[in-house]
């Protein structure tokens, strides 16, 4: 180190200490808290005694089959995020971008609206749309003429993603829009002329031109969606009512919140929500980690 | 870098960090010579609950300049979820709105924060004998709002009944003859909230296991080990909800009703009978309805054993109580007893008993006022007449209760056979 950083350090130290402190506290001591808790029986409200049960929290979590179904319903929201609202966003940014539309800036804002909008509120305006002669119902009922139709996809495992995914594209898509939309302003036009001087078609235009040009912000783009839809936690809660829609819908952070804060005849049930959080990141990591390859392996 | 310009450096950014330090510290300070309380209460600003809370603790201060009764207002789900939040965070309050049993108590006691009230109560102010013993050795953990807590409720629109020319229901039988008026006149038999699981538990099978069973106790002797949920009583209970389905008295579209939805059906006279708990009588909102509301047990229902004609499932009511943590300061532990004398005035408790909120006062002496509403009597009335039974999640907690609760949608909405979800339950309850 030479004589003249060594003599800065302290001043280094002084700048970064806070921003480090805070750091540690907030984001480093919770994680290094959560791993710890995973591997014992440690419940705060027993009075500070804990021992040491290796992996049983995990052992425990991969052989019950809410894990599982969780997981399931986790994955379809990536998909929905990723394959969804991602294109989705895209199109309706170059839409925007290109003026196939009159009023661009009333379908920019329409589109962005529920993003002003808190999650739970939006949640609340879905499930009543969903509910026993609620709206859609009513519609259902018009088209089919059988005034006891009801919507009732939100009574199925199998089939509660569907509306959820609806909402999920509705709420989210406007800011993938907004992001892409930004980064298209920042394209030469000269670029789009010359394709268009070079007999290029608007599809090899969007294709050859634009999406190259912001792969970067495809992956930044999908590593948000990834994040974003493991750790999302308030939308499917509130759209949902308490027993079968939300076990129905249920994905990991709700799993989670339900194992460690309402299963009371589960003694570790703390350190079990831990283990559960734990792989959300390691999950999360995992996704990031693909997307990024997927992301270097198309670069241009 | 100069020394001196490293010292101007930090002296800068302990400018920069100790007037925010001071202005926290001020903060706190701002409650200087104050008994501060720090209460968890329930509601919220759109119900009456919440409303009256605020005005209660707006006139105690203004009348006891020394205690501040510093709360955190939370109702429903929210209310449940922060409670354990902050028990587990060691952020306990002094005072908070509780209950003693598995679906109101659990938390606190757990947390080992429930605090027998016994000794701090006067038996001249409260009567005793309303208030019952909340563990094995007596121990009243809480001040209930009211007397028991009755959940199976069948609230009766006698409006409707008398237009489309029904009488009160003696049986089952007697609501399945109401279905054909009922649907020729475009409204339904019966209306429960079956989206939010609870409901189920709650509201109606704690009345049909009991009655089945002949045994008020059956509930808890099961968790106990005494029964069994996969025992033929618990199967035929479950049954009965496919009855009740193949009858058109339960609509399968229930299970997307929820408890808002569900109260607004009632209101808005779409059905002639409501399931529900006591305590939605402040919540029939449409007066020519609550004026019409008689509030009745269940008829006899199909199987049941005698002995529990007319009973309703019934829990000692939540209400507000100190916690250890509170009690442990003898400042904190008066000024607390202080305002929950104050919230269980005379005049406080009236109005609770006019807004519908309690079935009948705890307080000694208490003169119930001639002038109260119609559905008040109804509710004090029900009180007095019914036989009481276990309530479900009153003693049935985690993944059991839930696998019922979810286990009863199911069966209504075709998914699930009641010895499917009687077994799953079983195998659940960790005795």
């Amino acid at each position: 180190m030479k004589k003249r950083d060594i003599q800065a350090l302290p001043t280094y130290l002084i700048l970064v200490a806070p921003a480090l402190l805070i750091y540690l506290f907030v984001v480093a001591y919770p994680i290094g808290y959560s791993v710890w808790l995973s591997f014992t029986d440690f419940n705060p409200n027993k009075g500070g005694q804990w021992d040491w049960v290796g992996t049983l929290q995990y052992s425990t979590m991969f052989k019950d089959p809410n894990f599982w179904h969780a997981l399931k319903n986790n994955l379809i929201v990536v998909a929905v995020s990723v394959f969804g609202q991602i294109p989705i966003g895209f199109i309706l940014a170059y839409i925007l971008y290109r003026k196939k539309v009159k009023a661009v800036h009333f379908f920019q804002t329409f589109v962005f609206l529920p993003q002003f909008l808190s999650t739970i509120v939006i949640g609340i305006l879905w499930k009543r749309l969903f509910q026993a002669d609620g709206p859609i119902s009513r519609i259902i009922q018009i088209v089919s003429k059988d005034p006891q139709a009801q919507f009732e996809l939100m009574l199925y495992a199998d089939t509660v993603m569907i509306p959820i995914a609806f909402a999920l594209i509705w709420v989210y898509t406007g800011m993938y829009m907004t992001i892409f939309l930004a980064n298209l302003q920042k394209i030469d036009d000269h670029l789009i002329e010359a394709a268009k001087i070079d007999g290029a078609t608007e599809s090899q235009i969007f294709l050859k031109v634009i999406v190259p040009l912001l792969a970067g912000t495809i992956l930044v783009s999908s590593i948000l969606a990834i994040a974003g839809s493991l750790r999302g936690f308030d939308l499917i809660f509130s759209i949902t009512t308490q027993g079968l829609q939300r076990n129905n819908a249920m994905v990991l952070p709700i799993f989670m919140y339900q194992s460690a804060f309402q299963n009371y005849t589960n003694e570790m049930r703390f350190a079990y929500g831990a283990a559960i959080s734990n792989i959300i990141v390691v999950i999360s990591l995992i996704l990031i980690g693909i997307s990024r390859l997927v992301g270097k392996k198309t670069d241009y | 870098m100069k020394k001196g310009k490293v010292f101007v450096l930090a002296l800068l950014v302990m400018v920069m960090i100790v007037p925010s330090l001071w202005a926290q510290g001020a903060q706190e300070a701002g409650t200087d010579g104050k008994v501060v309380v720090k209460t968890m209460a329930y509601g919220d600003n759109s119900n009456q609950e919440g409303v009256n809370w605020v005005r209660i603790v707006n006139s105690f201060e203004k009348e006891n300049p020394d205690i501040d009764i510093d709360y955190e207002m939370l109702y429903d789900e929210a209310y449940h979820q922060k409670v354990v939040a902050r028990l587990a965070a060691g952020d306990v309050p002094d005072l908070a709105y509780m209950g003693a049993d598995a679906r109101w108590g659990l938390p606190w006691k757990e947390a080992g924060q429930q605090f027998d009230h016994t000794e701090f109560l006067d038996p001249d102010y409260y009567d005793l004998n309303l208030i019952p013993p909340m563990d094995m050795n007596g121990e009243i953990y809480e001040i209930p709002l009211g007397t028991s807590n009755i959940t199976t409720v069948l609230f009766m629109n006698t409006r409707l009944m008398d237009e489309l020319g029904l009488s009160a229901p003696e049986t089952y039988e007697d609501m399945v003859a109401m279905v054909p008026v009922a649907r020729k006149a475009g409204i339904e038999v019966l209306t429960i909230d079956g989206a939010d699981g609870w409901a189920w538990g709650s509201c109606l099978m704690s009345a049909v296991v009991a009655r089945m069973s002949g045994d008020p106790q059956w509930v808890s002797k099961a968790v106990a080990g005494e029964y069994s949920f996969d025992d033929k009583v618990m199967i035929d209970s479950l049954s009965f909800l496919n009855r009740m389905v193949d009858d058109g008295v339960l609509l399968e579209k229930s299970v997307l009703v929820d408890y808002g939805a569900n109260v607004s059906n009632y209101n808005n006279e779409k059905a002639l009978f409501m399931v529900q708990g006591q305590w939605v009588a402040g919540g029939i909102e449409n007066p020519e309805v609550a004026n019409a509301t008689k509030m009745i047990a269940w008829p006899t229902l199909p199987g049941e054993k005698p002995g529990l004609e007319g009973s309703v499932a019934a829990a000692i009511q939540v209400g507000y109580g100190l916690t250890k943590q509170g009690a442990s300061d003898p400042e904190v532990r008066d000024a607390a007893l202080k305002f929950l004398r104050y919230f269980f005035s005379h005049a406080e408790t009236t109005q609770r008993l006019r807004d519908g909120a309690i079935v009948a006062p705890i307080l000694k002496d208490f003169e119930v006022p001639s002038d109260l509403p119609s559905i008040v009597k109804e509710k004090v009335a029900l009180a007095q007449r019914a036989p009481n039974t276990d309530v479900i999640d009153a003693f049935l907690s985690g993944d059991a209760n839930e696998a019922l609760n979810t286990g009863m949608q199911k069966i209504v909405s075709g998914q699930s056979t009641p010895e499917e979800v009687a077994m799953q339950v079983e195998s659940l309850v960790q005795r």
